[in-house]
């Protein structure tokens, strides 16, 4: 019996080949339903101008009940992008991947926001414990308790 | 040109009453379950036979899934017991077909 992630993600899938990705989205690799990539630009004017970042969505076979795990691919001359919410490790703090996951969100509607916090950056920098938890960050981003406390940028 | 007919075949499809128009389907392929993606009148991962088998629920919030869809995603800690749709506190509606109690 196929899992709830196989055929919810395969319906993904399916659309995002007929229909495409929204700009500045691009599929990279959707081998099988466990690992999937993609690259990130944020259009038009913002602080992120010409760059191009990786997302990488680990999903186990619970999918949409349990929320992907999501974070920025760094390494291999990828890095993650500087901004108050993303730590050098490549995890992502934003509500939607923790506490406030619904399962009617999908891969495409976490890229969205994912590139709408980016755009919407107003500086760059760290996140200010960024030392502190990418020494003792655990390797799945999903494990990590995050405090929402600033839904400003 | 006179047709004279032999014999016929009695062809039915039956859709779930969710309150929507029936022509409010320009796709043709009818509302789907917003957790699992498939028509309300297909069934849920886990069930092999739509229908009676595979049910809808509807929450006050007027929100409608297929009942194993919501009940999986209720029964985990990070549901908070809300709707996947709209984070209110998730109230099972008693269903009225047609705007008429249920006999």
């Amino acid at each position: 019996m196929t899992s709830i992630s196989a055929r919810r993600l395969g319906k993904e899938l399916t659309e995002i080949k007929a229909e495409g990705c929204p700009v500045g989205i691009n599929l990279v690799k959707a081998d099988d339903f466990a690992t999937w990539w993609f690259t990130i630009e944020v259009m038009g004017e913002s602080l992120y101008q010409g760059e191009k970042y990786t997302l990488q969505f680990r999903f186990d076979s619970n999918y949409p009940i349990s929320s992907p795990a999501v974070q920025f691919v760094v390494g291999d001359g990828k890095v993650s992008p500087v901004h108050p919410h993303v730590y050098s490790n490549g995890h992502i703090c934003a509500s939607i991947l923790g506490n406030e996951w619904s399962p009617v969100l999908s891969v495409i509607a976490v890229c969205v926001t994912i590139q709408s916090m980016l755009a919407s950056c107003k500086k760059k920098e760290r996140p200010t414990d960024n030392d502190r938890y990418i020494r003792f960050a655990p390797d799945n981003p999903k494990k990590t308790r995050f405090h929402y406390d600033d839904d400003t940028v | 040109m006179k047709v004279k007919v032999k014999s016929w075949h009695a062809v039915a499809h039956w859709r779930w009453d969710t309150g929507a128009p029936e022509q409010d389907d320009p796709d043709g392929e009818g509302d789907v379950c917003g957790i699992c993606r498939v028509p309300y009148e297909g069934c849920c991962p886990s069930c092999k036979m739509p229908g009676d088998d595979c049910p809808l629920i509807w929450g006050e919030c007027t929100h409608v899934f297929h009942m194993h869809c919501l009940l999986k995603w209720i029964g985990t800690p990070a549901s908070k017991q809300q709707c996947p749709m709209d984070r209110r506190t998730w109230v099972t509606a008693e269903r009225k077909v047609g705007g008429a109690a249920p006999s």
